[in-house]
């Protein structure tokens, strides 16, 4: 005893200079690099590994649109909307730092058409280009006459000879109408029936994910939009961006951070205080937690290099769980024998509480198979977490607390004693097949539920100003796209031109409102061939429009050759290097990714006007086309969603055979009933999802992973013999009886000293000088068949006391707004719960 | 020409300066009569470049307050051009031959209460886009109108007009080179001067 206690020092002393270390590097951290987490929701899904082109062309359309916040201002009257506008751009001015300016957009519109108009003979609308081959001449010369009798027959370009037919005006018409957004009065000016807006694009200078620019950059939001509302109280302001949603999910999860971290914490501590009635336990518990958090950021923190925000979150629920280990020992201390030392008694529950730390850390690690980022650093989190406070639990609080130290509380006995009205089970047909029929009746009343929507639920009214905004201002969605590949950039565009072509019967039948491209832009090089013959065919030619057009005002033949040579000036090819070069086009760079890595090109060919509902038809526009692709984010997050859901239903399966086998090698022919609570749990957990249509998803799965971890530590605590010094069960009958009872002996001898400290809850606490009859005559009893009912109630006041608190912990958790930590919350409360009230079914025998 | 007022509304930037209270403006809207309806002749004379000779057409026009503009070209293709608050319609003869809406473009809107303001003078209105520099007498007026925004003068060039109690000529002078004079004539006011088939179209 005495060289294990030399050990135990040193063991301490380095565990010590551990704790120092972690102080250290968290007051560095903190103080010194001051980090903040992360709040970008996509941080937490998957990457796209397979397809490097699609991820990339994924970025291009994320990156373009992550950076900006989209404010509009309207007002019933144009006036009025402006000096909203201006009053709302005022109080932006007066912080430069946050946004990049917006360059004027002046000067820019004349070198806009000069490009164009060198290449105006190939630039025609799909339209036009069927009317060019289906319409008679007569149609274009009138269309040409009317051009050139009426004052404002329509848009028109330059000089009534630069475009006679309206055809290069009525292409630009087209290309303006791919945005509603208009310039007016030096605004951007966007209306609907009732209001007109002015609609301010802000491109913000640093990362939107940011903790201090997104503070930063709302109090400026709404500093001005308070100003505005001052100075033009009508006035509507709409506004959407991704820092809007990821400053939202940040205030949401520091808000529940301090919730289930402070609510759990202070329950912790009422609980302890309920039982053991004094300050030291109380102590003790927080240090464990208090090391086992700090423990787990630093190392997080090498190993990641960053914190999710919600991963803390997340992580504020391990103090439900990581004060387990310090209960179960104080527990046993407040129950064992006041002369055995702490050290011989950490000796003793050793085993039992190696076991459930690796119980619960495999089912913290099942998390981490998946592929989310998020998942797998919540679960690194809070198994290293469990880890810390484990070993600070084993290292220190035998030195930290000495036998004789605790006293219980009434609310312990009280509470120990109800274990008596538990009646125990067999293993019969009667309870299996009743358990059977009434889980298969729930279960298979179970939907599943995959939705990206899971992982993020901004505030309403975030919703209702995007859907607002994505309305009024028709843009098409980042997330939903063709990517379009070929060989050669002449490739990519001519299979863009053929999906386009699939994609305006769709427009037709207003299944999509339309569609941006760049070869809406820049045709192919065979396109722009074709159309400059059809146009010289049709209209240029000898006996084409332009001639019959000549006769009608009696200019000659050469007038007609002079026109002709006009309008064929360029035969230079229209190239996407051209187009790229100009200002102009970017507003739609972000739609051709060009070289790839793979060494082909690529482009996006996005869809505005998209409802979920068309959106099989839509996809299936592009079947069957070389070098289509249809993408779809939201798609994909929700099938590796589900993916996962079916994957760790597999696992949770696994981990129990690996549970059973660990724990197999200790309980033997009782593993089964160290198992069956948190088993039984698990399935009516599913059974009420299923009776209260509550749809399966991934996080539900992964809260009976997690359940499976801790609820067997209830299992173990119910079933370990503490005062068998032995710790392999397999200790012949006889000589473990006659030790247990002379243990009992040497605690009643104890007791005629120590009267109020009978650590034996289940007997009468008023003890006098002789030992109770009953409790000598229960000793021998239990002594007889292995196990007393003081360890089965200290078992249960330990298991009483880490459920109530994990429930409380992860009830909190249930209390959060993100679906899925709701979801995992809710199914740890039920499945605690449940694991806590049938655990006592299947205690020893006594 | 008045075309080009209208892409250059979609497609460029306009700069506004409050509208000031220029005794020019204001003397010239005193002089203005303004009609709830005025229906007259037109005619237009283009000289268009790259032709040798004008192009000229005559017809009817109507303005009606809140409503909108007929323009009939009548001779020598009958064409008749309809705008309302909200869209622009091209009939040649009974069939549409050109839609515009301001669901489908935003500007529509904005077109059609420049050219309204143009045909009905209204000065304070174009004051928003135009710098308007001129002269007054007794009973006439000449105005030069030169858009404010850079882009938008170099692509419609200027626009002039000279009236009494109407508009009577339209000119404009295009950067492009071509040029357009509109003579109104036969001015009439009131319910009555609307033609039947014009009464039709509203």
């Amino acid at each position: 005893m005495m060289s294990f206690n030399i050990g135990h020092k040193k063991v301490a002393l380095l565990w010590a200079l551990v704790v120092c270390l972690l102080l250290g590097h968290n007051v560095y951290l903190w103080m010194v690099k001051r980090i903040v987490p992360d709040t970008d929701i996509m941080a937490l899904l998957p990457v796209q590994k397979r397809d490097p082109v699609l991820q990339q062309s994924f970025a291009h359309m994320v990156d373009a649109a992550q950076q900006r916040i989209v404010v509009l201002i309207g007002a019933k009257e144009w006036v009025d909307a402006k000096r909203a506008a201006d009053v709302y751009r005022d109080v932006l001015a007066a912080k430069p730092a946050l946004f990049t300016g917006t360059q004027s957009t002046d000067q820019l519109q004349n070198d806009w058409l000069s490009t164009f108009q060198e290449h105006r003979l190939i630039l025609l609308t799909s339209e036009q280009e069927n009317q060019l081959r289906t319409q008679p001449q007569q149609f274009w010369a009138d269309s040409a006459l009317r051009n050139l009798y009426s004052p404002f027959a329509g848009p028109k370009l330059g000089a009534w000879r630069d475009d006679p037919f309206g055809l290069f005006a009525g292409w630009m018409q087209e290309r303006a109408q791919e945005t509603p957004v208009r310039p007016r009065d030096g605004y951007l000016f966007v209306a609907d029936a009732e209001t007109h807006y002015v609609l301010l694009p802000l491109t913000l200078s640093q990362s939107v994910f940011s903790m201090h620019v997104q503070q930063a950059v709302m109090n400026v939001l709404n500093e001005a939009q308070a100003t505005v509302h001052q100075a033009v109280p009508h006035a509507e302001i709409i506004a959407a961006g991704v820092l809007l949603h990821a400053a939202a999910a940040g205030e949401q999860a520091r808000g529940e951070l301090l919730t289930i971290g402070l609510g759990s914490l202070l329950g912790i501590i009422l609980l302890m205080w309920a039982t053991f009635h004094s300050l030291k336990p109380i102590l003790l518990i927080l240090l464990s937690i208090t090391i086992g958090c700090l423990g787990s950021l630093s190392l997080c923190w090498i190993l990641f290099d960053r914190i999710h925000l919600l991963t803390l979150v997340f992580g504020a629920s391990l103090i439900g769980v990581a004060q387990d280990y310090g209960i179960y020992f104080l527990c046993n201390r407040l129950s064992a024998d006041v002369q055995l030392s702490s050290e011989a008694l950490l000796k003793r529950l050793l085993p039992s509480l190696l076991l459930t730390l690796l119980a619960a850390v495999i089912g913290y690690m099942a998390l981490a198979f998946t592929p989310f980022p998020g998942l797998r650093s919540m679960a690194v989190f809070s198994a290293l977490g469990l880890i810390f406070a484990w070993l600070t639990v084993v290292c220190w609080f035998p030195m930290l607390i000495k036998g004789g130290t605790l006293k219980s509380g009434k609310f312990g006995r009280v509470y120990g004693n109800t274990l008596v009205h538990w009646p125990r089970v067999q293993l019969n047909k009667i309870v299996l097949i009743g358990g059977i029929v009434m889980a298969a009746f729930g279960i298979v009343r179970l939907e599943v539920n995959d939705d990206i929507r899971l992982l993020q639920n901004p505030p309403q009214q975030l919703i209702s100003d995007q859907i607002k905004l994505s309305k009024l201002l028709d843009a098409p969605t980042p997330v939903q796209f063709y990517l379009v590949r070929g060989a050669t950039e002449e490739i990519v565009l001519e299979r863009e031109e053929a999906l386009k072509k699939r994609l305006d019967g769709l427009i037709a039948q207003q299944k999509i409102s339309g569609y941006q491209a760049l070869s809406n832009w820049v045709p192919s090089a065979q396109t722009q061939r074709a159309r400059r013959l059809l146009s010289e065919q049709r209209l240029l030619n000898e006996g084409g429009a332009l001639a019959q057009v000549a006769k009608q005002i009696e200019e000659d033949a050469d007038w007609v050759a002079d026109t002709r040579m006009h309008l064929l000036n360029s035969e230079k090819i229209f190239t996407v290097d051209t187009f790229l070069k100009t200002p102009s086009s970017e507003p739609w760079r972000h739609l051709w990714l060009g070289k790839t890595q793979e060494g082909s090109y690529a482009s996006i060919v996005a869809l505005r006007g998209l409802s979920n509902k068309n959106l099989t038809l839509v996809k299936q526009a592009g079947d069957g086309m070389d070098g289509i692709q249809w993408v779809d984010k939201v798609d994909e997050i929700s099938s590796v969603l589900g993916l996962y859901r079916q994957y760790m239903g597999w696992v949770v399966m696994c981990s129990y055979l690996v549970v059973f086998g660990l724990l197999f090698s200790r309980y033997r022919r009782d593993t089964w009933r160290v198992l069956a609570p948190t088993a039984i749990a698990s399935i009516i957990t599913l059974a009420l999802l299923g009776w209260t249509n509550q749809p399966l998803q991934l996080f539900h799965v992964l809260a009976l992973m997690l359940l499976l971890g801790i609820g067997v530590d209830y299992g173990i605590f119910m079933q370990e013999k503490v005062s068998e010094s032995g710790s392999d069960g397999s200790i012949p009958g006889d000589r473990m009886a006659e030790r247990a009872s002379e243990s009992l002996e040497e605690m009643n001898k104890s007791s005629i000293g120590n009267s109020q400290e009978i650590p034996n809850l289940n007997s009468v606490s008023s003890g006098g000088i002789t030992p109770h009859p009953t409790l000598l005559r229960l000793g021998r009893k239990c002594a007889g068949k292995g196990a007393r009912p003081n360890e089965l109630s200290t078992a249960w006041l330990a298991i009483g006391l880490s459920a109530a608190s994990t429930l409380l912990s992860f009830g909190l958790l249930g209390l959060s707004k993100t679906p899925a930590l709701q979801a995992f919350g809710l199914t740890m409360l039920i499945g605690i719960a449940l694991v806590w009230l049938v655990v006592p079914f299947f205690r020893k025998e006594i | 020409m008045f075309k080009k007022i209208g892409i250059f509304l979609c497609l460029t930037t306009v700069i506004s300066i409050a509208t000031a209270a220029d005794p020019l403006i204001v003397n010239i809207q005193s002089m203005l009569e303004k009609p709830a309806v005025l229906c007259g002749r037109f005619d237009q004379t283009k000289n268009l470049i790259g032709m040798k000779k004008p192009l000229a057409s005559h017809g009817r026009f109507c303005v009606v307050k809140g409503q909108g503009i007929i323009w009939r070209t009548l001779q020598p293709f009958p064409n008749t051009l309809r705008l309302t608050r909200d869209e622009i319609v091209n009939y040649q003869g009974d069939r549409v031959a050109m839609r515009l809406d301001a669901k489908q473009e935003p500007t529509v809107r904005m077109i059609n209460s420049v050219l309204f303001s143009l045909m009905a003078g209204d000065l304070g209105q174009l004051h928003d886009l135009f710098d308007i520099e001129g002269n007054e007498k007794s009973t006439s007026w000449q105005v030069n109108l030169t858009a404010r925004q850079p882009a938008l003068a170099k692509a419609i060039g200027t626009i002039s007009l000279e009236g009494g109690a109407y508009v009577k000529t339209i000119n404009m002078n295009e950067a492009s080179g071509d040029h357009t004079t509109i003579v109104f004539s036969g001015i009439q006011t009131g319910k009555s001067a609307m033609l039947p088939e014009e009464k039709a179209l509203f």
